[in-house]
């Protein structure tokens, strides 16, 4: 899944084990997040979604249209 | 959202594949050294084997070439860990217990393994992995409850404590493929077997071959 995590860590200047240590999880796991090979768990994008207070679809885009919403 | 380019990042960020190959060669240096332990003690055993007594030049040089590169690998680890010191990245205090684990492990692994070879005892039919010979009853029982009891105990402990979801979800997914592995391997062994065109299947075997792909699966899932 495509995200923003990069970005807003490069705002704070952060690095990613400086955010890992942020949200209790491995450097090895922003990485995973921020290259989109690995979807955090919904508590730990809570958990993001807090840090950087700001809603998790601004944090994280599913690609979803729209399209076929009823 | 903003304009920040990825230039901005810090340089610890651009190394991951760096970390992943660094990590990948301890790994293997690690490997390595536990061969070339096992090297020695073959040596060694065959040595006495052959009545003992001193070595000759020829033997001098061979075990002083593997003690020799035994000391590179050892040097490579050394080095490699000092690198990854100075990279500057901060290691969360649970990936340290973790670290610490895994080096306790593979030192006691390793003792164990190579007193194990220093003794004969992976030449003796009654402890030799691959071997269907009749054991005792006590060491039946203790390698039962070693395996049975306390190293089920240490990987639940392990998993309830896994550095991060993401690492949980590595040690899944390495299950998952490892019982696959089994259910599609151990058939298709037993109907080769059967067919005269493999040896019969070996249970020992195909252990490894599940643990092996479990620690594979795990490897590519946590760093690549």
């Amino acid at each position: 899944m495509k995200n923003q995590l990069k970005v807003l860590r490069a705002m704070r200047n952060w690095s990613q084990a400086d955010l890992g240590e942020h949200l209790d999880v491995s450097r090895q796991a922003v990485n995973a997040i921020e290259t989109g090979k690995y979807d955090p768990s919904l508590p730990l994008a809570f958990k993001i979604s807090r840090l950087f207070e700001l809603p998790i679809e601004e944090i994280f885009d599913d690609e979803h249209t729209g399209e076929h919403d009823a | 959202m903003t304009n920040i380019q990825e230039s901005t990042m810090r340089d610890a960020d651009q190394k991951t594949g760096g970390n992943i190959a660094r990590n990948l060669w301890m790994m293997l240096s690690g490997v390595g050294i536990i061969m070339l332990l096992g090297v020695i003690t073959g040596f060694l055993s065959q040595h006495n084997a052959q009545g003992g007594g001193a070595l000759d030049l020829a033997g001098v040089a061979v075990l002083g070439a593997i003690a020799a590169a035994i000391l590179i690998l050892a040097f490579v680890i050394w080095k490699l860990f000092q690198q990854g010191k100075q990279s500057g990245e901060k290691v969360p205090r649970r990936e340290k217990v973790y670290n610490r684990f895994l080096v306790g492990s593979f030192l006691f692994g390793g003792t164990t393994g190579l007193a194990l070879a220093l003794t004969g005892s992976f030449d003796a039919p009654e402890t030799s992995l691959m071997s269907n010979a009749a054991m005792s009853p006590v060491l039946a029982i203790i390698l039962s409850i070693a395996i049975g009891v306390i190293l089920p105990a240490i990987t639940l402990y392990w998993h309830r404590h896994a550095v991060d979801e993401q690492e949980e979800t590595a040690y899944r997914l390495g299950a998952l493929i490892a019982i696959y592995a089994f259910w599609f391997i151990a058939p298709v062994w037993w109907f080769l077997w059967r067919g005269g065109i493999l040896p019969e299947v070996n249970g020992v075997t195909l252990y490894f071959i599940t643990m092996f792909v479990a620690l594979v699966v795990w490897f590519w899932k946590k760093y690549r």
